[in-house]
């Protein structure tokens, strides 16, 4: 649905974004991410055709952005980081306007702009001036902006920046919804929207992808399942413990962790061997765990921790 | 594209309308315009409007440039430039709805001062033509003040610096027709290329000249061309 082909993007010496590749297929959910300033927004400007790129190549729902832009256009909803509004307009001023100018028949556009706003639950809020909605409505208006048309292809800039918690939840769980039906890029620097929402995840860092892949394989960049177990009496036999776990069969690499827990590394699960070796020198076991690494390991062991904001 | 110049244009006159701005300066305008009828009739004693078109002229001068100051600005601050241009719109499309917002609410101030002529009829025998021609002229000035606007406009995000940009950008053209004496016969040409006011005194005079017409049309032409390019280059930057 969406290919990106080296996408770069210069702004005199400046360069915003240097190569950027990916592809997102239909009902997908691309978690595009990075620390602020890597280039994100670039990157979608470029997609929705606003921005032209420097070299590169995009194809937006079977059009290429340079070439077709308005069939692009005519296929993407796009949320920009803050909502687009016009202060004065009321929300039904500004949705009907929105509908004209991305071409809806007339006949067609009070109902959809109904239908958009009671999806985004902005149902009665009609008549509001939008200059005068907190920033949560704000942000709803501009969903429902985006959506209006019906688009193939959702955009979406950091869409629950600035957002209370339960806002949050509640933007996630329409974003959650709308999936499967469309395909949506959503940039974000909150790991765990990634986590709940992606199936795909691209990670740019000062302008270049530094991964892509499946949630898993990007993951997996941590260095994938590893098991904990903290044996007690801890420090003063710690190099024992440790020789004895490292000597078990499942086991293929035991690291001393700076809590005083050892970090395991093992092909098969090794809890009940650990658990029967503990037991059988008549140490303690304060705790064994399968640990399986988050997003946010593998974006700092991608992106650097100095990089991380 | 004639659809979305439409939905353009209804937006844009609906942002003046639930704004004060619009008012004040339609009121402002009717203001200065009374002012000047009094001031003509009193001064010269002839039931003519020449004085008070004269000193309207300029204050369009003015006034048009904060109209037209937070069109292209205030979309660009707000981010809703981002938005039409996501949009199937075309840059020409967004810019001449615009235009003729603006040339909408010229054509209500402008209406609103034909209260003078019809008061004059009761005293005196204006020159119906003249007073046609004058009008056709304030309204020319009227588009070509706003296409400058616009251009300004296009600028920059802040919008007063907008206005006063519009109206420095305009002033040489007025002013241009009165320096001959300054500049010397060797740039008689170029000022007869740009001045302004010889072009409108013929209107105000009861000429209609197609020369003096195609002067005003070409003006605007020039700053719609020169907005258009601004904002397609803005997108490169």
């Amino acid at each position: 649905m969406i290919e990106a082909h080296g996408l770069t993007k210069r702004y005199g010496p400046l360069t915003a974004i240097s190569d950027v590749s990916f592809a997102v297929q239909t009902g997908e959910i691309l978690g595009f991410i990075g620390p602020n300033g890597a280039g994100k927004t670039t990157a979608m400007r470029i997609l929705t055709g606003f921005l032209p790129a420097t070299e590169g190549r995009a194809v937006v729902a079977g059009h290429d952005v340079f070439e077709s832009p308005h069939e692009v256009k005519r296929s993407v909803g796009y949320l920009p980081e803050t909502p687009p509004l016009y202060r004065e307009l009321t929300v039904g001023q500004y949705l009907r306007f929105v509908a004209e100018i991305r071409e809806i028949p007339r006949s067609e556009r009070l109902r959809r702009v109904g239908e958009v706003m009671e999806r985004v639950g902005l149902t009665g809020w009609e008549r509001r001036i939008l200059g005068s909605l907190s920033k949560g409505y704000r942000q709803r208006v501009g969903l429902a902006q985006a959506l209006v048309h019906d688009p193939p292809v959702l955009i979406l800039d950091e869409p629950t920046s600035g957002l209370d918690p339960a806002q949050v939840a509640g933007v996630r769980e329409l974003i959650g919804q709308l999936a499967g039906e469309r395909t949506v890029v959503l940039s974000t620097h909150i790991l765990r929207e990634v986590e709940a929402l992606c199936g795909r995840v691209v990670i740019i860092s000062e302008g270049r992808v530094a991964a892509r892949g499946t949630m898993d394989e990007v993951r997996a960049l941590a260095g994938g399942v590893r098991y904990r177990a903290r044996v007690l009496p801890g420090a003063d036999e710690a190099l024992a413990v440790a020789t004895a776990v490292g000597a078990l069969g499942e086991v293929d690499e035991v690291r001393p962790a700076e809590d005083g827990s050892l970090e395991i590394r093992a092909t098969e699960d090794p809890r009940t061997a650990v658990a029967a070796l503990v037991a059988a020198r008549g140490w303690g076991l304060a705790a064994l765990e399968r640990e399986v690494p988050g997003l946010e390991e593998a974006f700092l062991a991608v992106v650097g921790r100095e990089g991380a904001a | 594209m004639m659809r979305t110049v439409w939905a353009l244009y209804r937006k844009e006159l609906r942002v003046y309308f639930v704004s004060p701005l619009a008012y004040a300066f339609l009121g402002a305008f009717l203001f200065l315009a009374g002012l000047f009828f009094y001031m003509g009739i009193a001064l010269t004693g002839e039931a003519s409007l020449r004085v008070m078109l004269g000193n309207l002229a300029i204050s369009l001068l003015f006034v048009l440039p904060m109209l037209t100051m937070r069109q292209l600005a205030e979309e660009q601050r707000q981010g809703t430039f981002e938005l039409l241009m996501t949009s199937p719109v075309r840059l020409a499309a967004l810019i001449v709805g615009k235009w003729l917002a603006v040339l909408t609410l010229c054509t209500v101030m402008l209406a609103g001062t034909l209260l003078f002529p019809v008061v004059l009829a009761y005293y005196g025998q204006p020159d119906w033509g003249m007073v046609a021609t004058s009008y056709l002229g304030m309204f020319l000035c009227c588009a070509a003040f706003s296409a400058a606007g616009l251009f300004a406009s296009s600028l920059t995000d802040d919008q007063v610096a907008a206005g006063l940009g519009g109206i420095l950008l305009l002033l040489p053209f007025w002013l241009v027709g009165n320096a001959d004496a300054l500049l010397g016969e060797e740039y008689r040409d170029l000022i007869d290329l740009v001045a302004l006011l010889p072009h409108l005194r013929s209107f105000t005079r009861g000429v209609l000249d197609s020369a003096d017409v195609l002067w005003f049309v070409g003006f605007c032409f020039v700053f719609l061309f020169l907005t258009y390019r601004t904002l397609e280059s803005r997108r490169w930057r």
